[in-house]
Order: C-alpha cells, then sequence, then structure tokens
C-alpha cells in the first residue's frame, strides 16, 4: 500500500479529533504500569528490609523508616486503581466516539460509491462488513493506550532495577522485549487465522440471510432441514476457524507466563552478592515490567482480524468516484433522449416502454437514476449526455416506482417520507388515495405509523406495489418511472389507480415512463417504445427481491 | 425518528428480571451449556491447577531470596522450580483457554443449529426482520462463547482456588491467612454488588446493538432505492443516530462495569497491603500486640508474594461478568425466538391421488392484527379440479394458499382433504407442490435449483420440468444449460425467469395438490400464453388452486372463485 487508503484516512481523521482523549488514556495507562512496577518493588523491598532490621534488633527496628515505604505503598495502590478506572473509561469513550462517526461515514461513502460496487453486497455480508468489520476497528482504538502503558512499563522496570544492578535491569528489560518481539512473529504467522475466522463469520451471515429470506419457501417444500444443514455447514467452518484463534492465542499466555517467570527469576539471580531487599525489589519489579507489556503483546494477537477487517472495509471505500464535471442544477423539466431507439421523449409525455421479459426495460429505468453504468451517447437528459452528469442531477428529474417494489423497514411513514422528507399528513394521504390505498392504511393498526416488517412483509404484493407508487406520486420530479405499475392488481383496483393517475399526471403536467404490456395503462400512453430483442444487461447490480 | 420503537417491538420482547424469569434462564443456560461436555469440567480442572503453580512460584521466589545469602549453589534448585512453576501457569492456562475454547464451540455450534431451526419455523405474518435474526444466530448465540470458555471456569476455580492459597498461606503464616480470609466476606459481596447494577444496562445495550445491525443491513439492501430518492444524506443522519445511541449505551454500561472492577482491585489491593504492613510490622518487632507467630524473611515474603493471587481468581470472575452478562440477554432474547417458532407439523401423510378439497367457513386472522384477513369462506373442490382465485389485492388469496402449508393460521373452520382436518393434521406440505412470489434462488446449477423440491430427481426429470416450465430458450442461450451455475441473487436472472425456475420446482415435486401463487406475473402477454398450456398440463391429475390476477389464466380452471 503506497498511499493510505480511505478507510485510513478517515480512521486518522477520527483518532485526530479525538487526540485529546486518546492521549489522556495514554497517561492513565502509562501511569498504571508505572505504578504496579514500582508498587510491587517496593513492597519486595520493604517486606525483606524490615525482615533484616528486625532480625539486627530492635534498635535496627526501631531506626528502620518504615513510614515513608508504607505510605508510598498506599499512594501508588490507590495511583494504579484509579488510573487503571480513567484509562479503560477514557480508552473506550474515545474508541467509541469515533466510531460512532466511522459507521455513518461509511454508509455515505457506500452510496457514492459507483453502484456496481456498493451494490454488489448482499444483505448478511453487507452487514457483516459494516457492523462486525467496525467491531474490529473499534477494538484497535480501544487498545492504543496499552501501546503507552508499554513503553512505561519498561522504562520504569529497567530504571527501578538499576537500583538492583545494571545486570537485572538488562536482564528484565531484554526479556520483556524479547517477549514483544515474540508476540510479534506469533502475530504475523497467526494472521491468517484471524483473516480466515473474520470471513467464516461473514460466509454465515450471508447464507443464513438468503434462507432466512426466503423461509416461506422452505416450509413449502419441507427444505427448512435442508437449509438448516447448510447454515449449520457454515456454522461449523466459522467454529472451526475460531478454535485455531483460540489456539494460536494460547501460544501468547504460554509466552507470557514464561516470560514473567523468567525475568523473576534472572533478576533474582543476577542479583546475587548485591543487599537482599534489593534482589527482593528486582524480583517482583521484573515480573511487573512483563506483566505491563502483556496487554499490548496481546492486542498485537489481534492482527489478523484487524487487518481483514480494515482490508474489507478498505476494498468497499476505495473505488474510484467517476470524475464527472460538475453541471448547473437543470430547473426546468428536461426532455429525454433514447439514441439506440431514435425517440425524444418531451416533457409531460406519457411514454410506454415494452418488450418481452429480460429484454432490459427495467434497466432502462434504473440506467436514467445512475444506478447503472451508461455508454457515452446512450441516453442524453436535458440536452446532456447522462454518462457526464453527476448521478445527483440525473436522479432529482425523476421519481421511481419500481418492480420489486422494495421498501424500507420501518412504518408506511418512514417510506412515504423518503420520498418528500416534508409532506403533511394530508399529502401523504392524497397519494395514498390516488394509488387506491388509503382504506388499507387506514384499516392498518397505527394508520400511517404502521410497522411493515421488512421488505413491507406485512402487505401484500399488490398493497407494497401500491405503496411504492404512492411514494412516487409524493416526489415532485418532472418524470415519474413506473416499473409495471399495475402488475398483480385485480381489474377494479387496476381501473381505479390508473383514473388516479391519469388526473394527477394532468393535473402536475409530469411526464411519465410507463414499463407495462397490460392493456389498461398503454391506453393511458400517448406513444409507445417498444425495446426490441435481447440486450446484453450488464450484471444484476440492484439486489432482487420478490 | 419513529425508529426505535417499532423496531424493538418486531423484534423478540426482553422481559425484565424476575424470579421465574431468573430460573428459566439459568435452566435455558445450563441446557446450553451442557453440550460442551467434559471439556467444561477439564477447563476449570486445569485453571486449578494455575493456582497450584501460582503457589510453587511464590514459594520458588520466597526460597530463592532467602538462599541468596547461602551462596549460588543453593539459590538454583530455586530458580528451576521458578521457571517450571512460571512454565506450568502458562501450560495450565493455555490448556485451560483451550478446553473452555472446545466446550463453547461444542455448545454454539447445536445451540446455532437450534437458532436456525426456530428462525426458519416462525411463521411468515409474525417473523422479525432478517437482520434480527441473523444478529439472533450469529452474534447472539456468540455470545455465550465467553460465557461457556471464560465465565464458567472462572467461577469454579474461584470456588476453588482461593482455599488452595488460603491453605498454603496458613501454612507459612496463620495470622496471615486469618486476615485473608477476614476480607473474604466483604470482597464476596463487593462481588454480587457488581453484577446486578450492569445487568440491565447490558441488556439495554444489547437492544441498542441489535437495531444497528438491523438497521445497517436494511439500508444497504435497500441502497438502490434510498439513492434514486436522493435521500442518502437522511438515511446517513439516521444511521448516525443509531450509532451514537448504540455509544451512549455503551458508556453507561462501561461506566457501571469499569468502577465496580476498580473497586474490586482497590480492595484486593487494601487486603494485600495490609498483610504487607502486618508482616514488615511482625518482622520488626513492632507488633501494637503480642505477636501470635514468629516470621522469618521467607515465610513473610512467600505469603506476600502469594496474597495477590487469593483475590486473582475472584478478579477473573468479576473480568468475566459481562460475559455472563451477555449471554443472559442473548439468552433472554434466543428463547423468545424459540418461542415464536410453530414447530412444523410433520403434515398429514402424502396423499397419494389428487384429493378432494372443502373449506367450510374458514377465517384466518394473524396474531397482533385487528382485521381477519379472510372470514367465512366456503369452497368446495372436487379431486383433480382446477380452481382459480381471483379478487382484489389484500383479498386473502395467498393467504388460503398458505392455510394449507401450515403457514397460517386457522383461526374458525375447517379445511378437509380427503376428509382429513387441516387442525388435526396442521398441515398438508408433503402433499403440496407450491409456486410463491419470491422464488429462493441458492447457489449452484439451474438444475439443482429447480431439484430443490425433490433432491433425489433424476437429471431426465430435471430437465423435462425445466422443459415444461418454458425454460428451454434460457438453458440454450446459457452456456452448460441445466448446468449453468448461478450466484446467490441468481444475477442475469428476469423476474419471468425465476418464476419458470420456481414453476419448474413445483412440477417436479411428484404431489397431488399443486399452489400456483401468481404464477404468470411479470410475464408479457406473449410469455403468458406460452405459459398458460404448461400450467394446464402440470394441473392434470392434480387439485389445483391458482391465485392470480389473471383472466386469461383464470379461463382454463374449472371453476372461478372471486374474493372480495
Amino acid at each position: 500500500m503506497s498511499s493510505p487508503g480511505r478507510l485510513q484516512q478517515l480512521l486518522a481523521a477520527e483518532r485526530a479529533r479525538q487526540r485529546g482523549r486518546f492521549i489522556i488514556a495514554g497517561l492513565a495507562a502509562a501511569t498504571v504500569s508505572a505504578a504496579s512496577v514500582l508498587l510491587l518493588g517496593l513492597s519486595g523491598w520493604f517486606i525483606t528490609g524490615a525482615a533484616l532490621a528486625g532480625a539486627a534488633g530492635s534498635a535496627s527496628a526501631h531506626a528502620f523508616n518504615y513510614m515513608l515505604p508504607s505510605a508510598g505503598i498506599r499512594l501508588l495502590a490507590i495511583l494504579r486503581t484509579g488510573s487503571r478506572y480513567g484509562e479503560r473509561l477514557v480508552g473506550h469513550d474515545a474508541a467509541l466516539r469515533a466510531l460512532a462517526r466511522i459507521r455513518p461515514a461509511l454508509f455515505s461513502s457506500l452510496a457514492a460509491a459507483p453502484p456496481a460496487r456498493s451494490m454488489s453486497l448482499s444483505t448478511g455480508e453487507a452487514s457483516a462488513r459494516l457492523v462486525q468489520d467496525v467491531d474490529a476497528v473499534e477494538a484497535h482504538f480501544v487498545r492504543l493506550s496499552a501501546n503507552w502503558g508499554m513503553v512505561a512499563s519498561i522504562a520504569s522496570g529497567t530504571a527501578l532495577l538499576l537500583l538492583a544492578g545494571i545486570a537485572p535491569a538488562l536482564a528484565a528489560a531484554g526479556i520483556a522485549l524479547g517477549f514483544l518481539l515474540l508476540a510479534h512473529l506469533l502475530a504475523n504467522a497467526l494472521q491468517a487465522r484471524g483473516r480466515a475466522a473474520q470471513r467464516a463469520a461473514g460466509r454465515l451471515k450471508e447464507d443464513f440471510a438468503t434462507y432466512a429470506a426466503a423461509a416461506s419457501e422452505l416450509r413449502a417444500y419441507g427444505l427448512e432441514g435442508w437449509a438448516a444443514g447448510r447454515i449449520d455447514e457454515r456454522s461449523q467452518e466459522l467454529a472451526s476457524a475460531q478454535s485455531r484463534v483460540t489456539a494460536g492465542a494460547g501460544w501468547f499466555e504460554l509466552g507470557q507466563a514464561v516470560a514473567t517467570g523468567l525475568a523473576a527469576v534472572a533478576a533474582l539471580g543476577l542479583s546475587y552478592g548485591g543487599p537482599l531487599p534489593m534482589a527482593a525489589l528486582a524480583a517482583l519489579g521484573a515480573a511487573m515490567t512483563v506483566d505491563g507489556v502483556s496487554s499490548f503483546a496481546r492486542g498485537l494477537e489481534r492482527r489478523g482480524t484487524l487487518r481483514e477487517a480494515e482490508a474489507r472495509l478498505e476494498s468497499m471505500l476505495d473505488a474510484e468516484i467517476p470524475p464527472r464535471p460538475s453541471r448547473p442544477l437543470m430547473d426546468a423539466a428536461p426532455a429525454i433522449r433514447l439514441s439506440r431507439q431514435d425517440a425524444l421523449l418531451r416533457p409531460g409525455e406519457v411514454v410506454a416502454v415494452t418488450g418481452p421479459s429480460g429484454c432490459g426495460k427495467t434497466t432502462l429505468l434504473e440506467t436514467l437514476l445512475a444506478l447503472r453504468e451508461v455508454e457515452p451517447g446512450r441516453i442524453s437528459l436535458g440536452g446532456a449526455d447522462l454518462a457526464m452528469l453527476p448521478p445527483d442531477v440525473a436522479r432529482r428529474c425523476f421519481a421511481h416506482a419500481p418492480q420489486d417494489a422494495a421498501l424500507l423497514a420501518g412504518t408506511v411513514r418512514d417510506n412515504l417520507r423518503l420520498a418528500a422528507p416534508d409532506a403533511s399528513d394530508g399529502e401523504l394521504w392524497e397519494a395514498l388515495r390516488d394509488a387506491a390505498l388509503a382504506d388499507r392504511v387506514a384499516a392498518l393498526s397505527g394508520g400511517l405509523d404502521a410497522w411493515l416488517g421488512e421488505n413491507g412483509a406485512r402487505l401484500s404484493g399488490g398493497e407494497r406495489r401500491r405503496l411504492v407508487l404512492t411514494r412516487a406520486y409524493l416526489r415532485p420530479a418532472p418524470w415519474l418511472l413506473l416499473d409495471e405499475p399495475t402488475e398483480g392488481l385485480d381489474a377494479a383496483t387496476e381501473a381505479r389507480v390508473l383514473d388516479a393517475l391519469q388526473v394527477r399526471l394532468e393535473r402536475t403536467g409530469q411526464g411519465a415512463l410507463i414499463v407495462t404490456h397490460r392493456p389498461g395503462p398503454l391506453a393511458l400512453c400517448g406513444r409507445v417504445v417498444a425495446l426490441g430483442g435481447r440486450e446484453v444487461a450488464g450484471p444484476a447490480l440492484v439486489p432482487m427481491i420478490g | 425518528m419513529g425508529d426505535g420503537e417499532p423496531m424493538s417491538q418486531s423484534s423478540p420482547d426482553t422481559q425484565r428480571p424476575d424470579k421465574q424469569g431468573n430460573a428459566r434462564r439459568r435452566a435455558w443456560l445450563k441446557e446450553a451449556v451442557k453440550a460442551g461436555g467434559r471439556w467444561n469440567g477439564a477447563a476449570t480442572g486445569l485453571l486449578c491447577l494455575d493456582g497450584l503453580a501460582a503457589i510453587g512460584f511464590a514459594a520458588a521466589l520466597a526460597g530463592g531470596l532467602t538462599s541468596l545469602e547461602g551462596g549460588m549453589e543453593a539459590v538454583w534448585p530455586w530458580l528451576v522450580l521458578g521457571i517450571l512453576a512460571a512454565a506450568g501457569r502458562g501450560v495450565f492456562s493455555t490448556l485451560s483457554a483451550r478446553a473452555g475454547a472446545e466446550a463453547a464451540r461444542r455448545a454454539k455450534t447445536v445451540l446455532r443449529r437450534r437458532m436456525v431451526v426456530a428462525s426458519l419455523a416462525i411463521p411468515a405474518g409474525e417473523r422479525p426482520p432478517v437482520g434480527s435474526l441473523m444478529t439472533s444466530a450469529v452474534d447472539e448465540v456468540e455470545a455465550l462463547d465467553g460465557y461457556i470458555a471464560r465465565f464458567m471456569p472462572a467461577r469454579m476455580a474461584a470456588a476453588v482456588v482461593p482455599f488452595l492459597v488460603l491453605g498454603a498461606t496458613a501454612l507459612a503464616s496463620p495470622f496471615s491467612a486469618g486476615i485473608l480470609a477476614f476480607t473474604l466476606l466483604p470482597f464476596v459481596l463487593a462481588l454480587a454488588l457488581t453484577g446486578g447494577a450492569a445487568a440491565d444496562q447490558a441488556r439495554r445495550q444489547f437492544d441498542a446493538l441489535s437495531r444497528l445491525s438491523s438497521l445497517f443491513a436494511d439500508r444497504v439492501r435497500s441502497l438502490p432505492t434510498v439513492l434514486s430518492f436522493q435521500a442518502e444524506g437522511r438515511e446517513t443522519a439516521r444511521l448516525a443516530g443509531a450509532a451514537d445511541e448504540l455509544r451512549r449505551r455503551t458508556v453507561k454500561v462501561l461506566r457501571v462495569a469499569f468502577l465496580s472492577s476498580g473497586a474490586l482491585e482497590f480492595f484486593a489491593a487494601l487486603s494485600v497491603a495490609l498483610v504487607a504492613v502486618y508482616a514488615g510490622f511482625n518482622l520488626l518487632g513492632l507488633l501494637p500486640f503480642p505477636a501470635p507467630e514468629a516470621l522469618d524473611l521467607g515465610r513473610a515474603f512467600f505469603v506476600l508474594a502469594l496474597a495477590p493471587e487469593f483475590y486473582a481468581p475472584m478478579r477473573r470472575l468479576a473480568a468475566a461478568y459481562h460475559d455472563k452478562q451477555a449471554a443472559e440477554t442473548a439468552a433472554d432474547r434466543l428463547e423468545a425466538l424459540e418461542a415464536m417458532a410453530r414447530a412444523p407439523d410433520a403434515g398429514a401423510r402424502p396423499i397419494a391421488r389428487a384429493p378432494a378439497i372443502r373449506f367450510e367457513d374458514v377465517a384466518v386472522r394473524f396474531p397482533g392484527e385487528d382485521r381477519a384477513v379472510v372470514e367465512g369462506f366456503n369452497l368446495d373442490i372436487a379431486p383433480g379440479q382446477v380452481v382459480a382465485l381471483l379478487g382484489p389485492s389484500g383479498s386473502g388469496k395467498t393467504t388460503l394458499l398458505n392455510l394449507l402449508l401450515g403457514l397460517a393460521p386457522l383461526t374458525e373452520g375447517e379445511v378437509l382433504v380427503d376428509g382429513l382436518a387441516l387442525s388435526e393434521a396442521g398441515s398438508f406440505a408433503p402433499s403440496i407442490a407450491w409456486m410463491g412470489q419470491a422464488p429462493l434462488i441458492v447457489p449452484g446449477s439451474i438444475a439443482e435449483n429447480v431439484a430443490l423440491s425433490r433432491q433425489d430427481a433424476p437429471v431426465e426429470a430435471i430437465a423435462r420440468a425445466a422443459r415444461r416450465a418454458g425454460l428451454g430458450p434460457m438453458l440454450l442461450e446459457r452456456p452448460g444449460g441445466l448446468d449453468a451455475v448461478l450466484d446467490e441473487r441468481g444475477a442475469g436472472l428476469s423476474g419471468g425467469e425465476r418464476r419458470r425456475i420456481a414453476l419448474a420446482r413445483a412440477l417436479l415435486k411428484d404431489a397431488p395438490i399443486l399452489l400456483l401463487d401468481e404464477p404468470t406475473a411479470h410475464l408479457d402477454a406473449e410469455a403468458e400464453a406460452a405459459l398458460i398450456p404448461v400450467i394446464r398440463e402440470g394441473a392434470k391429475g392434480r387439485t389445483t388452486i391458482i391465485a392470480t390476477h389473471s383472466e386469461r389464466l383464470a379461463a382454463l380452471a374449472d371453476q372461478v372463485v372471486r374474493l372480495d
């Protein structure tokens, strides 16, 4: 990686925003480490010194200054406890603050990315990325203060042990550094395991989402057991991957225990010949020095998971956003020219789009909405080549009622407000009436605030379609794009919807492109654009939702 | 934003803790943990051995220190013991972690399978969003990992290791052991207080996490819609709100958790200081009361080095306490999810021949809905007849089909299939071939996708079903034909092609009842005309019900029923 990716820039910016908190957390971590080393060293020295003084007789015992060390021990104990509380709270707070901004920023980047990139994410995988990967990054942010603790531990440990001699000090520092080197090598060797576990979790979620979304069909064919089995395979894969991660983590644990023991024993042995209290100080101080670097070392253990999460988030963000010249917004209703069909659609025209299934009718609407890439010269909007227009300029010209009736998980109001954030209830009801849906919504418990369930699960197919139509009505755009608007409606409802549509179009002067093959909507249209033959459509970018 | 409340309504309710609930939850967790088998015990046992090694290490340091004056030969054995004890600690705690992880792996796998089965068995009208189900089956099951791998062994070890340490301390200095034992009760009380306060907050934090997860999944799924309405800015703001709510809740949970663990740590440090002061003054001979025992440097140092180990198991338990809370929260939610599942009825045994179907005063009302979808419905279908259900959207056509599958509740009346009552059988799914409005496309070949309805079907049968469903032209266009591989989303399939795959699936299943839900929707007039004879052919020898809006399709029926 030569230049930092967009994720790294984003993380760096948030780190900078929270710099104050991270520094406080780091200083607190350093205080914890130093206090621990000093506390144990001092305690060992105190006990040993007391023993020697006591053995030397009552005079020496009375001469022994026990006030200062015992006050020091109490102070250090309080300092350590308080600092640790501060480190944890401030460190977590800073990380959480940074991440609460990074999550929406990720969604925003996803929305700005080329459609091919953003829309190739399926439900399960997308959620795994945005939630789980961001959690991995968050955990890394929380661990940032461990760096300070590690440095403070080695510095204070070495300084303290110099009181006992150069050899014990060097031994303790050397063993602590050796442990860090070992942890670094282990972390590199074990990275692949962390990544594998992360990927396995993503695959499990992806499969689960696919099957859970089709639960009704599974029941019909008695496939629940089969589907559960397929998900179970993914679950087992994840569990095995996690076991390998745990096994890897075990090596850190072992390394830490051996290093701690080795440091204490080496410091004790190397203090041979010196005063006994200093040997006690060296042994306990050395053990705490290694202990102080261990939380940093354990952070290295998560390196694989972190790198994997970062790589995946980065790949989601790093797509080149194609530079398009910015243009002033078109204020009038623009005409649409389809060069392949040699058709110029004037503002206010009502046009039927027909053709055999699979010929690209839906694709045409999605292309107009800049949800798909378009070749230069194929479509122009208000005299400008669509390929050269910023997506926003194109999108504001259209109100779309898609065929797959995509609804948000939310209330009726949430879904309608998507098109018109400031619409009054009266306007919402009026649009619902025009889509022959007002009675149904009024009958829902909660009315406009009725919860629809994911993708409008509480509504029938025809009702979802009319809700999507209502939503399109509410958007004040010069063109309506209606994809099979009356499919799945009975004749009477269709007639009501079409009558209201005609009145609406006359009143608003909006143009409309209506994809249909039914006689009712066709009768409404002043002209027909037939998409002949099977155009080679790009990969389906838009998730197909039933 | 109007988002918070409904979302939590639709996810499994979390109940406030009460005695009965606690008992039930404990039993539920116990059951889940059981799948770990003997690995649960192994993790605990190894953790206790770790405690023994800690005693050895303290002895080695004390022995080494006191023998420093006796020359290096006297020191060596102690140093070797120290290294061995330290390595022993590492080995035991590593093995304990691995045993705990193995127990967790087994339990999680079993539990996740249970949750997946339950998720798939929740009836259509009551199902929480997929994102929320996914959180339950993946993340909430994962919440048991820490409970089994860390909390359970820590709790068992906390009941054993302190007494091992106390015994070892008593050998060196009974009075110090007394000091430690004296501090045990208040320490345990503090530990217990730690738990209760944070549990409620932890539960709310989990709700927030689940809500954020659902919201992200839904908005990413709906990205095309969001983009076409240029609502990305508003939706980003909504996500920011949810993310910030999660942050605030998390910090609240953490503040309580850190404060209580800080209190424990402080208390442990004070107790150790008390032992240190006693030992120091005892050695100096300056105790304000008659010395209960004569300490020497070795004993004093041993006691001091060991004292923190007395509290270590309990602090480890406190550190793992949030694992317990997370597991309990998850247990409540998973239990509620399981309760929503309607155990799939085995259904009536497959019927050999096209049956007569009779609907008698049938009413269907979904729980929580104030309006019945279908009421007072009567219909007589002779064996082998084709019936078309026509009617306005929302008139319950699809619901009547789902009723036969056991996917909708029979609130009143009865459905009789060859005299067999639906209220007794629960479902006639084994005798039904079905085509719905949202076909499942799984990664794999077209043949595999068709054969979902009959997985042992021979290749020729699959090919025949595909041809009969009008998939021929599409297969010709694709390299490999039936073996052409589809990805998860069935990229490149048109709406009509998806329907035909689903229809082929329905035709492949050798079932005497055929239910078709809008089989010609999304097909142009020409394709519909081509499909109608295929459906007529498929309906031969089967009792067939078609829910449709197409008068042309309805024309092939022997009986047309108009719902209103």
